[in-house]
């Protein structure tokens, strides 16, 4: 799809919506109408910066430590002939954080996979423990090591929750990983796992957008990837030009909604000292 | 290729559009596939799903024992755990006046027993053991390294004090001395001269003093230094302004890894 037919598609859709709109937009909640048009305008841009990043243009993306960090610890495991061990959350795989763990788990085993470094995933859902499995295997065929690849690198522990974090825990003391990379979502257990990992001197990342146990991580680990910078791992890691340019759409929704807080600051506070009729909040807040 | 890639981004394209629309349209038959059978499909596929994660885990524990690998003692508690849950979940039900099903919640079943005997006291036994963790955490967040972690030194204590019923009997006076204290020491740190610190601290005791005693000394004014308004308006402003970029980063981040996958751009998830 070129500029032209992209911007033909937008606006066949625009007239579209307009038209279904004018004919009374049957079974549309109207309510949401704001919602639905922010999620349609941040996704345009998401898309714009996407294909402009697809056309070669050069997009900076200011260092995060932590992911610069990821190598670093696979070295330190190689050079110590220690395994990796990578946590990928206690949730399923209806939940972003645990697919975006596992992408950058991805990620991590191409690492493993090119300095042979052993690499351990213990998860606590049978499902994410398909889905790692996939993601690792699909790592060691494309570093051309499918030999070192074996199921049981990933596997099962248990569904609940502070029998998983004893289980990963006997792991952490028994087999004393050099590198332990939490990744996923995370509750009570995130201080649990990090502090253990701690005593045993392993290097730690971890990445979550559980907000709660992002100070647990901060105080326990070296290196932590606070909310939306686990998000952009994944382009991060793997330098893919549409990533990429998905990560500058955020910053650019960013500014946008830094501007839409300034304006519905002014916009409230017009309304409060009675020079505009309609309400900012009325009008923003989701039925 | 075909079943390999296409066909798994277009299940999530399709299923990710219908599932954002479902929140937009009010069409019934829409809605409740979208509220009740596509989380049912994922509740059954979990459950099919959890054989495989039982064999895997009974596979590598056995594998463990045989092969009498470190710790192997261990991983026979594993696999005894595992079957006697089994046994008591579908074989044994230890009360016969009990429907089977029920059994798993009812008293003076097995399962029942196991649940309140042995894994409620284990899992609270690790969840106690997050105290302690917090602790050692604690501590090393608490060091004074540098200015921030003096400054989460100093909320913390504030908020700790502040929200526990000693820290409404503590002045707001004792508070004012005790800033007259530090005061002194930074000027001592500042100048090293010790008339300049006897200086400062005498004449902010004395003004203390002589502004308490105008006022009656109330314990809760001045209420800027009063811990529990204190840490209510640390609570309420800095962090509240803290955690919400943070939250806003957040809703951007899945917002923007959503997108990506409905729209086919990221495809790591299928090893691309």
């Amino acid at each position: 799809m070129n500029d032209r037919e992209f911007l033909i598609g937008s606006g066949i859709f625009a007239v579209s919506f307009i038209i279904y709109l004018f004919f009374g937009a049957p079974y549309f909640i109207t309510g949401r109408l704001v919602m639905f048009l922010s999620i349609v305008l941040f996704s345009g841009i998401l898309i714009y910066s996407t294909r402009k990043a697809q056309r070669g243009e050069d997009i900076f993306l200011r260092t995060i430590p932590g992911l610069k960090a990821v190598e670093e610890a696979v070295g330190r495991s190689t050079e110590m002939g220690k395994p990796v061990l990578f946590v990928p959350g206690i949730s399923d795989m209806d939940q972003v954080e645990t697919v975006a763990g596992v992408i950058v788990l991805g990620h991590v085993s191409k690492m493993t996979a090119r300095y042979e470094t052993p690499l351990n995933v213990p998860v606590s859902r049978a499902i994410v423990m398909k889905a790692a499995r996939e993601a690792c295997k699909e790592s060691y065929l494309v570093e051309g090591r499918p030999d070192m690849f074996h199921e049981d690198m990933v596997h099962y522990v248990t569904d609940e929750q502070f029998a998983y974090a004893a289980g990963v825990n006997g792991i952490m003391v028994r087999e004393k990983p050099a590198a332990c990379v939490y990744m996923g979502k995370f509750y009570a257990e995130s201080l649990i796992l990090a502090e253990t990992g701690n005593s045993i001197g392993a290097i730690q990342i971890a990445g979550t957008a559980s907000q709660s146990q992002i100070p647990f991580f901060v105080t326990a680990c070296d290196y932590t990837l606070i909310g939306e910078e686990f998000f952009a791992a994944s382009a991060y890691l793997s330098d893919k030009p549409e990533l990429v340019g998905a990560v500058k759409g955020q910053d650019m929704i960013k500014v946008i909604i830094l501007i839409l807080i300034f304006l519905g600051i002014i916009l409230r506070m017009l309304f409060d000292l009675g020079y505009l009729n309609m309400s900012i909040l009325e009008l923003l807040t989701v039925r | 290729m075909l079943w390999k890639r296409q066909i798994p981004i277009l299940i999530v394209s399709l299923i990710g559009f219908a599932t954002l629309l479902g929140w937009f349209f009010d069409q019934p038959t829409f809605k409740s596939f979208v509220d009740d059978d596509a989380t049912q499909w994922f509740d059954i596929l979990a459950a099919f799903a959890i054989f495989l994660g039982g064999l895997n885990l009974l596979k590598l524990q056995t594998q463990k024992v045989l092969m009498k690998q470190k710790g192997w003692q261990y991983s026979l508690f594993a696999i005894g755990g595992l079957l006697f849950a089994i046994v008591a979940g579908f074989f044994v039900k230890g009360n016969p006046e009990v429907a089977w099903g029920a059994h798993v919640t009812s008293k003076g079943t097995l399962f029942k027993w196991m649940f309140n005997y042995m894994v409620s006291p284990m899992q609270a036994t690790m969840f106690a053991l997050l105290a302690f963790y917090v602790a050692s955490a604690s501590y090393r967040a608490f060091r004074i390294r540098n200015f921030e972690a003096t400054l989460l030194l100093s909320s913390g204590i504030i908020i700790m004090i502040g929200r526990v019923p000693l820290g409404s009997y503590i002045s707001s006076w004792f508070i004012l001395y005790l800033l007259v204290l530090v005061g002194g020491i930074v000027v001592n740190t500042i100048f090293k001269n010790k008339q300049y610190t006897a200086i400062a601290v005498l004449s902010g005791i004395i003004l203390v003093t002589v502004a308490g005693s105008s006022m009656g000394w109330p314990v809760d004014k001045p209420a800027v230094f009063y811990l529990p308004y204190l840490q209510e308006w640390i609570y309420r402003y800095p962090n509240s302004a803290g955690s919400r970029s943070i939250m806003i980063g957040i809703g951007l981040g899945i917002f923007g890894t959503s997108i990506r996958y409905i729209l086919g751009i990221e495809r790591s998830y299928i090893g691309e």
